[in-house]
């Protein structure tokens, strides 16, 4: 087998090639990348890799161990960005090949760097190279399904982004359940488990690979007539990636995404000590787990649920929900916590973070809208480093303002209000950038007829 | 068709059940 197998014009899908396939190809990238929101089960035994049952003075930190997970968030927005129009010419099939050998790969070079205990190599390896599979894994299938699915692309994109909040789901078990099984006197098994972890994800990635096609230019879905009445904001035209992060648009949504992705982030992140602190003595730390797990997977859902209802009411009225109904919770939050109603509290943030997820899985069909199919993964993936930019503040933002609370001598059950109403301002600017939202000038509409890949080389389409 | 259409689904769906599944039982010890 050569490596023409790859190219695009090699995955253009048959007749009677039915679409319901392209999903579990992608969600198969997707369940494997989305591992990266678990990587927090290796913090505690990364730092116990010579002391074993408790550090030892020479094994590295927490701290500096947590920064391979902001080196892999960071390194996927980025990635995201710069290959972006890459991925958009050589197609889905390259693309998941590649994301497979970086994300399987980083774990190699990961498991190389827990051996010789180099703390760089776990960097370089799970942070950088992993970091890149990531970005372009997350990527490479989104414009492949909105052209399968131009009658439900919400729906589409939806189910396949919910792979990567469902990917912690599986990774954070089968983290605990490899590290037990690899135990032994000399090993917490960290090594053994990125080894194992690394061929199941590029053995699972493969299956997409193999799976994923693109459809024939002319392809329609069966029976299907694209509307003729305009839509607001619903373009049948398209913009070229180098021409659309010249709109204000552009800029419009990437500080919706921004703070949508920030009022969700910096609250995922604290969670456990959070409801902990609000409900002192009524939550244990074993509920509080139950409490992550509870809405990670609303997180999930949510990314099927709002994208799927974005087909129906709109993708700038679906954000409304997302800033309305948020700005609504958060303020209610205080109350909620002073109450010391431990269902009410956990609804709210159930809530919250469905509509988290569901601002992820909404974004390419926004982008679709806005800025029509032809690049509308490169213009995605450069929209992603809203994602790395609110990786960084939503937590910073958390625990700046719970620990200024404390430090004002604020009892630590409500540190987090002032935290809340931040969440709420935060919300409020991604209200007035989505209500500003309007569709791109013609001046920006790309003239040429539209191509399925990015222009190579040209700085202007 | 429909038989690789089925098995695709079920490639992807049993590993995100046994997620969900397992994420569910974690869950209920917030209301134990």
């Amino acid at each position: 087998m050569t490596l023409s197998f790859l190219d695009r014009e090699n995955t253009v899908a048959p007749q009677r090639f039915n679409r319901f396939l392209v999903p579990p190809a992608a969600l198969a990238v997707h369940l494997s990348i989305g591992q990266a929101y678990a990587f927090s089960t290796f913090n505690l035994p990364l730092t116990k890799l010579i002391g074993l049952k408790a550090s030892a003075p020479e094994d590295w930190k927490l701290a500096t161990v947590g920064w391979t997970f902001s080196i892999a968030i960071a390194i996927l927005g980025l990635s995201a960005a710069v290959f972006g129009r890459w991925v958009e010419r050589v197609g889905p099939r390259k693309s998941m090949f590649t994301a497979a050998l970086c994300f399987s790969g980083g774990f190699m070079v990961a498991a190389l760097g827990v051996h010789l205990h180099a703390l760089w190599l776990l960097y370089l390896g799970y942070g950088v190279l992993g970091g890149c599979g990531l970005g372009i894994g997350y990527i490479s299938p989104v414009s492949t399904l909105l052209k399968w699915f131009p009658d439900r692309p919400g729906m589409a994109t939806g189910m396949a982004i919910m792979g990567f909040g469902g990917g912690a789901l599986i990774a954070a078990p089968l983290s605990l359940l490899l590290m037990e099984h690899f135990k032994t006197a000399t090993s917490n098994g960290v090594l053994e488990t990125f080894v194992t972890m690394g061929v199941i994800y590029l053995m699972f990635m493969m299956i997409g690979v193999y799976t994923v096609r693109v459809p024939a230019p002319d392809w329609k879905p069966e029976g299907w007539v694209p509307s003729v009445q305009p839509k607001p904001l619903v373009t049948s035209a398209n913009v070229a990636v180098e021409m659309a992060w010249r709109t204000p648009q552009f800029w419009l949504l990437w500080v919706v995404l921004c703070m949508n992705v920030t009022a969700g982030i910096g609250v995922l992140g604290q969670a456990s000590p959070m409801i902990q602190e609000i409900f002192n003595g009524k939550v244990s730390p074993a509920a509080a787990a139950g409490f992550v797990g509870l809405i990670s997977l609303f997180n999930m859902g949510g990314r099927f649920f709002w994208a799927t209802t974005s087909d129906y009411i709109g993708r700038r009225n679906t954000y409304m929900v997302f800033f309305l109904l948020g700005i609504l919770l958060y303020s209610t939050v205080p109350a909620l916590g002073h109450s010391g109603s431990v269902p009410l509290f956990v609804g709210a943030f159930c809530v919250i973070l469905s509509m988290y997820g569901g601002g992820f899985a909404t974004i390419p069909a926004y982008l679709k809208d806005v800025f029509g199919t032809m690049h509308v993964g490169a213009i995605h993936g450069r929209l992603l480093t809203a994602w790395a930019f609110a990786g960084v503040l939503g937590p910073v933002l958390v625990n700046y303002a719970r620990q200024y609370q404390i430090d004002s001598g604020v009892p630590k059950a409500q540190a987090y209000s002032v935290t809340m109403y931040i969440m709420c301002g935060l919300l409020l600017i991604g209200f007035v950038c989505n209500f500003a939202m309007r569709a791109v000038k013609d001046k920006y509409i790309h003239r040429a007829p539209a191509t399925g890949s990015a222009p190579r080389g040209s700085a202007k389409a | 068709m429909k038989t690789r259409l089925f098995f695709a689904w079920l490639v992807v769906g049993i590993p995100l059940l046994w997620g969900v599944m397992k994420t569910l039982q974690n869950a209920m010890k917030l209301f134990q």
